[in-house]
């Protein structure tokens, strides 16, 4: 994004579960702004060789703008970001951060929110619960985890929510039955579903099998950019070419040169960051572009997509 | 990015067409309407489909702003009944489908499980944007508005919410000029 960047200072980090980190940041001079529950904010970690940016919602309240808190989790097969957060970053740190934006908003017209979080899905709901309770909105949440990696925050939003805080922890043998709880809820309640993708299919699965209207199903997934193969990108306005590594998304690369691409999601939902092709054949992986857009083959979404071959023209 | 075109506010309507998820099908209809959803209610077994058939005089201004009206509490009762895989499909006159479109919203239904047919008949409810009275069956533009008197122009932009096309005055300038009227499509 072309927006100016907020520079942040780490005031305070909490281990939260075993494999998730709290990043508490203040502003270095000036001040926060408020934000709408579901927002994010894509922090800018500066890591050798390369930098990162990834998003991350704020978990905090949404009308506090003292400081913004993000939970990180430790990402196994990570491309570096998760674990520069973890490793390395130490309280007084500095950061860039994008100001909020939001692509998860609750749906205010819903006569009941019932809020399904995976893992350290929990986060963007940390924002909802708040602002949820301040309306009187009718809601349930159901937190799936693993006691032994995630599940941060659970003994809190039990205490607080009581008996609509249902917790499920998979190492402890207990399991979400999906057909029931999506069986058993009013007429006009929204689903909003934030998890790795398999929990988000699932709960598709479940409700279209019920008959649930699609417009009435919300979700945000954890949409990093996955590495690949390295490949070489060519600018078709000055011919100059710049080589992307296998672990650098596209739009890091270009970022990297200097080339601004609009973004906001930096998870291939979004559409922002959508670019001409003028050569060469995309590996889609983007969840924006239509089925025809894909065939037709003239856009990528770089934030997540990468050359299917050795070598893409972009018309920029 | 590419920028969609304008959309035109006037709804328009497209083919009905069966629901297959649905486990409900609900057909609500003007008497003159039915003809219309004969097929799709032929094609639907009897135990997975209700349907509900209003007169004319009935369905005219039939649900008011606080629901009140005969139509409108057997409508409802339908509709809290129906279970959440419920489709819903209407004919009739377009302000008696919207009424009932708004009257599903607001008890929870989805944009996506409510289909309307092409409206029957041309007659619109109009909106005076100047005093917020509602003008029935109007079927030429300029009208005389029933609340304030005003001479409107009937324009195409549809307000949803009001389930009515919008009025403004035509002659705010010289109110003694006095345009031809001219038939709605
Ligand atoms: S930034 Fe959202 S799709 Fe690429």
């Amino acid at each position: 994004m072309t927006i100016d960047k907020i520079r942040v200072r780490v005031d305070a980090i909490e281990q939260v579960a075993p494999l998730i980190r709290e990043f508490q940041l203040v502003p270095v001079d000036g001040e926060l702004m408020p934000f709408s529950p579901g927002s994010h904010v894509i922090v800018e970690m500066p890591d050798q060789p390369r930098s990162h940016r990834n998003a991350y919602s704020l978990l905090s309240e949404p009308r506090d703008a003292a400081c913004y808190r993000i939970a990180v989790r430790l990402q196994e097969h990570s491309r570096g970001g998760s674990r520069f957060m973890h490793e390395q970053v130490k309280v007084g740190d500095e950061l860039a951060i994008t100001p909020p934006a939001n692509l998860f908003a609750p749906n205010w017209g819903a006569r009941k929110h019932l809020l399904i979080a995976g893992g350290v899905g929990i986060t963007p709901f940390m924002s909802y619960l708040p602002a949820l309770q301040r309306v009187g909105a009718g809601f349930e949440l159901h937190y799936l985890f693993r006691s032994k990696q995630t599940g941060a925050y659970r003994q809190q939003l039990a205490s607080e929510l009581g008996e609509r805080c249902y917790l499920y922890d998979a190492d402890e043998g207990i399991r979400c039955d999906l057909g029931e709880l999506l069986g058993d809820q009013p007429r006009g309640t929204h689903i909003y579903i934030c998890g790795p993708q398999t929990l988000i299919a699932g709960v598709q699965e479940v409700a279209q099998a019920l008959g649930w209207p699609t417009s009435h199903i919300h979700f945000e997934a954890f949409a990093a950019p996955q590495p690949g193969y390295p490949f070489e990108v060519e600018l078709n306005s000055s011919g100059r070419t710049l080589a992307v590594d296998g672990d650098t998304s596209l739009l890091e690369a270009l970022e990297d040169a200097g080339i601004a691409v609009p973004s906001l999601c930096r998870g291939g939902v979004c559409g922002q960051c959508k670019t001409r092709v003028v050569a060469g054949e995309p590996d889609h992986r983007d969840q924006f572009l239509t089925a025809d857009e894909r065939a037709e083959g003239n856009c990528i979404m770089p934030c997540v997509s990468r050359a299917a071959g050795k070598r893409l023209v972009l018309d920029l | 990015m590419t920028i969609e075109p304008l959309i035109k506010s006037r709804p328009s309507y497209g083919p009905v067409t069966v629901q297959i998820n649905a486990k409900l099908h609900l057909f609500i209809c003007t008497a003159e309407g039915q003809s219309a959803l004969q097929t799709l209610i032929d094609a639907i077994p009897q135990t997975q489909r209700q349907l509900l058939v209003f007169s004319a005089t009935d369905a005219r201004g039939a649900v008011d702003e606080k629901g009140h009206s005969l139509l409108a509490e057997q409508v409802g009762a339908a509709l809290c009944d129906a279970p959440l895989a419920t489709a819903i499909y209407l004919s009739g006159p377009e302000a008696f489908m919207w009424d009932l479109r708004n009257l599903a919203r607001s008890v929870g239904f989805a944009d996506e499980q409510i289909q309307m047919c092409e409206p029957v008949g041309n007659a619109r409810r109009l909106f005076c944007t100047h005093c917020y009275a509602i003008t029935e069956e109007v079927s030429h533009s300029p009208q005389t508005c029933s609340g304030c008197g005003r001479l409107l122009l009937v324009r195409d932009h549809y307000s949803k919410l009001h389930a009515a096309y919008v009025g403004v005055q035509i002659n705010a300038e010289d109110p003694a000029e006095i345009p031809e009227p001219e038939a709605l499509s």
